[in-house]
């Protein structure tokens, strides 16, 4: 007989699941646990260049309060049923809102979307993970609260709490997003309820404004892993800078990525650049203005003679340097005149602001995105190849100028290798770079997603081998990346999961973790 | 198949209802602001239109969709599915009712 579910968890019989189902049922009604391949279709497309048998989900529970999630980890415990849980589920280009493996029921936690408190004199906010950066964005609006969000490149739809886990970035002065956090409360597998830092206080007041508490710092250990749910996330907002002046620095040659790194690393550690820099790659930019199919045609990476065509026919440097200043008039005069200075040095930047640059289509999300506002614009990026394949390689780099150099072309040329194209750019946090390099690629071709694996397998390879560790990968390459650092720190993460989670109900394989 | 706004909201009330006794049980923490009883709801198709969709379609990223007569069914299909780089949509993100109002917003 045909089984009634489109996937089961690993070692878990379908008589034993189809009871932990009903027990499911009776917790967060019978509506809210999705079983058919309809319901799932939206859990399964990914853009990864594996089979999406790989990381069928068996069923979804669309769990809208602490105490059902809590009641959710019990029946998981009694019948060995693994979750894998999302906040709003948009990690795209790292497994969507896919299991990391086939069978995994997901708890998806999108409809846990209450603003539990924003509060405009400290300037933090606590919510709950569904919900989104939008949400979030309309009420601080209606509100009139004079208040900034930091977000990730797909704004509208991704959220803080789902993003900050995973380690995600922005790019406002608050980009690197866990820096910014400030108080968790978690389920943890055995049903109790932390609440991280000053929250563990009764009555305490102070669970949004001081991050350690008392004792060892928690918070980090539920960031990419699988030790806990996430179900309350609180974290600290900008106030509005009285003035905002973005601006683009372009530059001709590939090579020029030295000087700009050398030049960016002393302003941005001294904070006259305060907000996290990208310097983004001719490629990167392109797609928001032009045509692949304009300049090449036929298998293959593009050719750096395309390139410059490209670059040429829509003002884009080879290399685009996005920041912003931000403050009062006076404070941004006098680091405009710092910037400019060490910019004009060599005579190789060009300078645009607003006033220049204002209607170009990318300077307008770059400078949306510097100042946290809602865009998808980006994802002008899947037009490039087309397909919708993409797997965000991520290594971390120091911001030095003859590292970018070595990890640019060390990327270029296993590309090159494969026909896929460097769409790169490298993020400027406050002593590294986070590189990122959108894997773009053909999913409907067999021959290439086969070609798009083995690229990034072999990036991951040479990049570890160099001492380059990347800081968040795609879930089909999990357990590669948790490799590459080495059985200690793998020992270590393995002993807290037994700990915390002995019966291994929670995401296992998150980090390559179970 | 999914619970109506209505009985969303009213769920979530008495939910809130029971994390009111969870918090007085132990761990309780003080803000200045009530927490909102209930949680995000869609007003209607042209808001998740405005809010969701436009983001792509009204910004160069993906193509035209409004006003091209496209079939509603169509519509509910490609945005449970995806439909290459187009991410898919879950209920729990735009559920089945505002999924079928956003979708005659789109075709008229
Ligand atoms: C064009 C494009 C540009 C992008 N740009 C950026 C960017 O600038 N910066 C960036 O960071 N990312 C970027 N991304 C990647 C990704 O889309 C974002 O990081 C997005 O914010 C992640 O999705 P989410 O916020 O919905 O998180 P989710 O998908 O909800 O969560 C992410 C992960 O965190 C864990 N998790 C989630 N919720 C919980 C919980 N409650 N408890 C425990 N663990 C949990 C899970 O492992 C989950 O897979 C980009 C993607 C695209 C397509």
């Amino acid at each position: 007989m045909a089984s009634k579910f489109i996937a089961l968890p690993k070692g878990v019989s379908e008589k034993s699941f189809t009871a932990a189902i009903g027990e499911f049922r009776r917790i967060v009604g019978q509506d809210s646990v999705l079983v058919t391949a309809e319901q799932l279709a939206p859990y399964i497309k990914t853009m990864m260049p594996v089979s999406d048998a790989d990381h069928t989900p068996s069923a979804s529970l669309l769990a809208t309060t602490v105490e059902q999630i809590q009641k959710i980890v019990r029946i998981c415990n009694k019948y060995k049923v693994p979750i894998w849980m999302i906040s709003t589920g948009r990690n795209f280009g790292y497994g969507s809102a896919a299991p990391a493996e086939r069978g995994q029921v997901v708890l998806d936690l999108k409809r846990m979307n209450r603003i539990l408190e924003v509060d405009p004199d400290l300037c933090f906010a606590l919510v709950e993970p569904g919900v989104t950066y939008k949400q979030l964005y309309d009420y601080i609006q209606e509100h009139k609260y004079p208040l900034w969000l930091s977000c990730p490149a797909p704004s509208a739809i991704a959220g803080p709490t789902g993003n900050t886990l995973d380690r995600g970035v922005g790019y406002t002065p608050y980009g690197e997003h866990f820096l910014f956090a400030c108080g968790m409360e978690v389920v943890l597998a055995n049903g109790e309820v932390l609440r991280t830092g000053m929250g563990s206080l009764p009555k305490s007041n102070t669970w949004q404004v001081f991050k350690w508490g008392y004792g060892p710092y928690l918070d980090g250990i539920f960031t990419q892993s699988n030790y806990g749910i996430v179900t309350k996330f609180g974290f600290w907002l900008m106030p509005a800078p009285p003035a905002f002046k973005p601006f683009v620095i372009q530059y001709e040659q590939e090579d020029d990525i030295v000087e700009i790194v050398e030049t960016i690393r002393p302003l941005r550690i001294s904070g006259v650049i305060p907000n996290a820099v990208v310097i983004a790659h001719a490629l990167y930019e392109a797609p928001t203005k032009a045509r692949r199919s304009d300049y090449m045609t036929g298998p293959g990476t593009i050719t750096d003679e395309a390139v410059r065509r490209i670059m040429k026919d829509h003002k884009l440097g080879a290399w685009n340097v996005y920041a912003a200043l931000y403050g009062t008039q006076e404070q941004i005069d006098v680091n405009w005149k710092i910037v400019t200075e060490a910019f004009g040095k060599s005579g190789k930047a060009k300078i645009l602001t607003d006033q220049e640059a204002g209607d170009d289509p990318a300077f307008q999300y770059r400078a949306a995105l510097m100042r946290g506002d809602m865009t998808l614009k980006e994802f002008s990026l899947y037009n490039w190849r087309g397909g919708g394949g993409s797997m965000w390689f991520a290594p971390v780099s120091q911001a030095r100028g003859s590292e970018t150099l070595k990890q640019m072309a060390m990327t270029k040329r296993i590309l090159g290798k494969y026909g896929l194209d460097y769409s790169g750019e490298f993020i400027v946090g406050m002593r590294d770079m986070h590189h990122i390099v959108d894997v773009l690629y053909d999913r409907t071709d067999p021959a290439v997603v086969k070609a798009a694996y083995q690229c990034f397998d072999e990036l991951l390879t040479e990049f570890s081998n160099e001492g380059y560790g990347t800081y968040r990968v795609n879930t089909a390459f999990m357990d590669k990346v948790a490799h590459t650092y080495g059985p200690v720190q793998r020992h270590v993460h393995k002993t807290l999961k037994k700990a915390l989670d002995p019966n291994g109900i929670l995401a296992p394989g998150k980090s390559g973790i179970r | 198949m999914n619970a109506t706004r209505a009985e969303r909201t009213a769920s979530a009330l008495i939910l809130t209802g029971l994390f009111a006794i969870v918090t007085a049980a132990g761990v309780a923490w003080a803000t200045s602001q009530e927490p909102p009883a209930s949680g995000f709801v869609w007003k209607d198709g042209a808001e998740v239109y405005a809010k969701v969709c436009a983001f792509c379609h009204e910004a160069k990223v993906g193509p035209t969709i409004r006003g091209r007569g496209l079939d509603p069914a169509y519509i509910r299909f490609v945005v449970r599915h995806g439909n290459r780089a187009m991410p898919a949509f879950r209920t729990a993100e735009i559920d089945d009712e505002s999924l079928a109002e956003v979708a005659e917003y789109v075709s008229k």
